[in-house]
């Protein structure tokens, strides 16, 4: 099936949010959760300033290191998303420590990071964040089509952003979510060259729990359940630092 | 850009519906599967039930469609075919469904019991509560005269209200906080200027512009959707822009050039561009000379106003405004000065409202592709009712250009507001009403019928408000949400939501006259009422029958459909929208049509209604005063996700924006030892102080000023998630300028100093 890709365009993006709401509102997600946070970028001294919104989200990667280190195969790859079988996760919140965008959280015991409408894809619609963007900042398509049309966007941008790039083109394999940049990355928050976390940390310590996760899981979804209940409760107790770190990040985070 | 994106979906169509239908299952099974994660929409297709509405969350009025599944609302989203939101709505409409399920929400009519101000009520029945309400309004008209209750409508229920119960009661004091609190010297600057005003939505002809200059107008900030949309895709189009403004504000990012003006001093720069402009000969001459008059008089006018003598005023160099001037006109007639929303700033904002329109004047662009469109309104008739005792023009944002009285109908109870006194012509304005019920002049107001509009977070001068409330004989509140102000009225009346009642039709003036639907998706909460059912009600026991002879709403809205050749059911099936075609540009307009209705039948750039009414017939710039050593002057504006301070309690918007902050420039904020996130109190000239409110410093905003975000710092309310959050700017603003012409409250003449919270 032909891969997939988001475009967003931040020559476009006026912080308006909708997205992050529409996104709430058709997703169903629960108090406190939100699958897209809007960053505000601005640089320079008064008068001299340039600013941007960066809408920060699951990127799409497509060498994922969160679906890599999954144990129980909620995160999975199709047409070129990171998609998420919430019923298989077991909450173990490796995703959200080897992400090297620091996108999935851990809510209610559960995984929380953009899921895919592609359900409303299939059913011949645009993803909620798509359909409502005010601004015509967000579009889904072809992704051959959406690099394209990104690629264009930077070049005819240039005159007014002379920084003006696409970004996700080569990232992790290639992004889902292709950006149209006004600034380089690293002004916007973004890394250039974004690298998973080291994998021997994975390989060492990590992954011999995974594997045990794995192998309940696939006894039945419903002890997966309860591991994920009992990893829920550990982590509220403080068994992961980690966890903690990962919540702070929730918060809007400003950077001027 | 031509991405086959309704082929590719198309072709993910095949795979549609194949998700198994779960709402059969019942709310509290499907609660918790939702507590679970369930991410995927738990009912099919054919359960969904779509109805038609126009959103309530801002005054913009984006079409609507509501998704419903057995009685619960589940999602909303724009109307493909409303010319506002074109199938998008922003982050407050989304917001809708949390609206309407915000656990808050009053759910019973109550009467007061204790003190006024402390929340004392009881809860009664819709009966009793009506009778009881109607009986103190019908006791002060009979006493006193109708004139002796104030009627203070908001939102789109406010045709009841605002429009339509007062003036068949008798009240010519109806206020809307839309008129001297926001748009008034717009529309008389733009009623003196073109013989029309600009309406609610400004006629920007956005699509055809090459070149945009934003003073005072925060797209982005100010969320309404449209203007979003056509900003977006003009600047993608290649149109330059340059944003005059203290901040820089998110369109300032999206600039070429962001002049950071010192606040004030508009009117200097825009004399400064019409002096370039016509010294250097780049007006549009033809245009001048077919449609305009006084043009003349301006050319000597201008004269003084060179860019040097604006360089010191506003602080932005002569160069730079000549460059601006000529980049204008070479773009020009697809050159345009949007005017913005909320224009009472200094109480001289009618003029400098006729400064803005003359400078579109002399690039040519209004009536012209890229400048200004002229919007048109479809003409339905409205229910058949006895004429009104008064005739008042209460005005409001959504009014197609509100005719304008000067200053009573002759016969009938004068207005309260002081109109031909402190102020010369327009609409009732709403601040001028609470005077008289303190001191009882011109005559006491006793009563006042208060609809959605937040007393303590629209008016000015909270402190004299409080005191026109406790001497009030009678209050009557109509509200969805346990707003503060609520704690003084003798009677509230919980309102059902816009989602779950018929209200009157939103009839648009616009490019393409529209007319859109309001229907319910849901029943009205329990023991919630739609405002019509309210208004009908209270009519019916005010001996006022004649004024309400429809059976039901439905009747009501077929009736005046019947006028255009519509009905409901054609409505619906039209898709909730039905358009005409407008006449947007002059070409448009063939002989004896009047495209301006003048007295002049042209463009008046000299005014001489102005003149005769001892009013400076050519705008001229009047300084404003400093802020005091230690002080700033409090800015205050609009975030996304909110809206006035009706907002903030919305379980999901204020999960994303709780509460404001206060901006303050970086290094004024460390020359003040104030860094990011420090709590601190503002107090006002007066010695007012706010509630505790986190810093922002920044480079975003000039050194002079600092900037609240509107509609925080409830206090005293019942809303869960708003209370006690953020700062008011409303609190701060204890004093404001009248606009002698307009009676615009201009409201940035405050200054607050910084206290470390300790
Ligand atoms: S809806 Fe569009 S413009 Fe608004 S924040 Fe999201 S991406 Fe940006
Ligand atoms: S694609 Fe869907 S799930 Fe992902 S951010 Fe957009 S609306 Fe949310
Ligand atoms: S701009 Fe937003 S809040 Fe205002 S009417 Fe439109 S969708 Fe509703």
């Amino acid at each position: 099936m032909a891969q997939l890709a988001m475009l967003i365009d931040l020559s476009r993006c006026l912080g308006c949010q909708a997205c992050v709401i529409a996104c709430k509102a058709g997703r169903e997600l629960l108090p406190g959760e939100r699958w897209i946070e809007i960053r505000e970028v601005v640089v320079g001294r008064f008068p001299d300033l340039r600013g941007a919104f960066v809408p920060h989200r699951c990127f799409h990667c497509a060498e994922a290191a969160c679906v890599q280190v999954c144990p129980t195969g909620a995160l999975y790859k199709r047409d070129g998303f990171t998609m998420v079988d919430f019923g298989r996760c077991s909450g173990c919140g490796y995703c959200a420590e080897v992400c090297p965008f620091h996108v999935p959280r851990i809510v209610d015991g559960r995984v929380s990071k953009c899921a895919t409408c592609l359900d409303l894809i299939q059913a011949g619609q645009e993803p909620w964040c798509v359909q409502t963007c005010p601004a015509g900042a967000l579009q889904c398509g072809p992704r051959e089509e959406i690099l394209a049309e990104a690629q264009a966007r930077a070049v005819a941008l240039r005159e007014r952003y002379p920084n003006a790039q696409v970004y996700g083109e080569t990232q992790m394999g290639g992004l889902g979510v292709i950006l149209v940049l006004t600034e380089p990355p690293e002004v916007l928050g973004l890394p250039p060259r974004p690298q998973p976390l080291p994998i021997t940390v994975w390989k060492g310590g990590i992954q011999p729990l995974s594997l045990g996760a794995i192998f309940l899981s696939a006894l039945t979804s419903g002890i997966a359940f309860f591991i994920a209940r009992r990893r829920h409760l550990e982590e509220k107790n403080g068994a992961f630092a980690r966890s903690g770190k990962a919540q702070a990040s929730h918060h809007p985070n400003r950077k001027e | 850009m031509k991405l086959t994106r309704r082929e590719f979906l198309r072709r993910w169509g095949a795979f549609a519906g194949a998700w198994v239908g779960l709402s059969h299952l019942g709310e509290p099974v499907l609660a918790f599967l939702r507590s679970r994660s369930i991410r995927w929409p738990w009912y099919r297709s054919e359960e969904v039930r779509v109805t038609y509405n126009y959103c309530d969350m801002c005054m913009w009025r984006c079409g609507m469609r509501v998704y419903t599944v057995n009685g619960r609302v589940v999602k909303v989203e724009g109307n493909p075919k409303d010319p506002k939101s074109r199938g998008r709505l922003c982050g407050r409409g989304q917001a809708a469904v949390a609206h309407l399920y915000d656990p808050d929400r009053l759910r019973k009519p109550l009467i007061r019991t204790g003190e006024r101000g402390t929340w004392s009520f009881r809860e009664a029945s819709w009966e009793e509560a009506l009778d009881w309400a109607a009986e103190a309004l019908a006791r002060l008209r009979d006493q006193y005269g109708p004139e002796s209750v104030a009627w203070f409508a908001h939102t789109t229920g406010d045709f009841w209200f605002g429009d339509y119960l007062p003036l068949a009661f008798g009240s010519p004091n109806v206020g809307k906080p839309a008129t001297g609190l926001c748009l008034t010297p717009r529309e008389i600057a733009a009623q003196l200027t073109f013989g029309r005003g600009l309406g609610g939505h400004e006629p920007v002809d956005w699509e055809n512009t090459r070149y945009i200059v934003l003073i005072g107008n925060h797209i982005g900030e100010n969320a309404h959707n449209t203007v979003m949309q056509d900003f977006v895709r003009a600047l993608a189009s290649g149109a330059k822009l340059v944003v005059v403004d203290p901040r820089y504000s998110t369109a300032a990012m999206k600039a070429h050039r962001w002049l950071p003006i010192k606040p004030g001093t508009d009117t200097a720069l825009l004399l400064a561009w019409m002096h370039v402009l016509i010294t250097e000969g780049l007006y549009d001459r033809e245009y001048i000379e077919k449609y305009t008059v006084g043009f003349e008089r301006l050319v000597e006018h201008i004269q003084p106003f060179t860019p040097e003598w604006a360089a010191s005023i506003t602080e932005i160099p002569a160069e730079v405004i000549r460059e601006v001037a000529r980049e204008m006109a070479a773009h020009r007639p697809r050159a345009v000065v949007p005017p913005g929303r909320h224009v009472v700033w200094y109480g001289n904002d009618t003029q400098r409202m006729r400064a803005l329109f003359i400078l579109n004047v002399l690039l040519g662009n209004v009536g012209r592709p890229g400048g200004f469109y002229i919007p048109r309104a479809p003409a339905l008739d409205p229910y058949p009712h006895p004429p009104f005792p008064v005739e008042v023009a209460a005005g409001g944002c959504g009014a197609a250009t509100a005719g304008i009285r000067i200053p009573d109908t002759p016969g009938h109870p004068p207005r309260a507001d002081g109109v031909g006194t402190k102020f010369a012509t327009g609409p009732v304005v709403i601040q001028e009403l609470i005077e008289p019920m303190i001191t009882g002049q011109p005559y006491p107001i006793r009563g006042l019928v208060v609809y959605g509009v937040n007393l303590f977070h629209s008016i000015p001068n909270v402190p004299r408000t409080i005191e026109a409330l406790k001497r009030l004989e009678f209050a009557l509140a109509i509200d969805v949400l346990p707003q503060e102000h609520l704690a003084w009225a003798d009677i509230i009346l919980p309102e059902a939501t816009f989602l779950e009642r018929y209200d009157e039709l939103w009839v648009a003036s616009h490019r393409t006259p529209y007319i859109a639907l309001r229907e319910p998706a849901v029943e009205p909460m329990p023991d919630t009422r739609p405002g019509w059912w309210i208004a009908r009600e209270l009519g019916m026991r005010l001996g006022l029958a004649d004024y309400f002879a429809w059976s039901d709403i439905e009747e009501y809205l077929n009736t005046r459909l019947m006028s255009v050749g519509l009905s409901l059911d054609r409505l619906r099936e039209e898709g909730g929208i039905f358009t005409w075609s407008g006449k947007p540009y002059l070409e448009d307009y063939g002989e004896g049509e009047a495209p301006f209705p003048t007295p002049s039948g042209k463009i008046e750039i000299y005014s001489e209604a102005l003149a005769r009414a001892g009013f400076d017939p050519l705008p001229t710039y009047e300084p404003v005063e400093d802020p005091p050593p230690g002080y700033f002057r409090l800015l205050y504006g609009r975030h996304p996700l909110h809206t006035f301070g009706k907002t903030q309690n919305n379980p999901w918007l204020a999960e994303v924006y709780p509460e404001n902050e206060v901006w303050i420039n970086e290094e004024a904020a460390a020359a003040l030892g104030l860094k990011t996130g420090d709590r601190v109190l503002l107090e006002n000239q007066d010695g007012v102080r706010s509630g505790p409110v986190r810093v922002r410093a920044t480079p975003r905003i000039r050194k002079d000023a600092v900037y609240l975000v509107h509609g925080f710092g409830h206090r005293g309310s019942r809303l869960s998630r708003a209370e006690g959050r953020g700062a008011s700017d409303n609190m701060l603003i204890t004093r404001y300028r009248l606009d002698p012409i307009s009676g615009g409250a201009g409201m940035r003449v405050n200054f607050v100093r910084v206290i470390r919270e300790v």
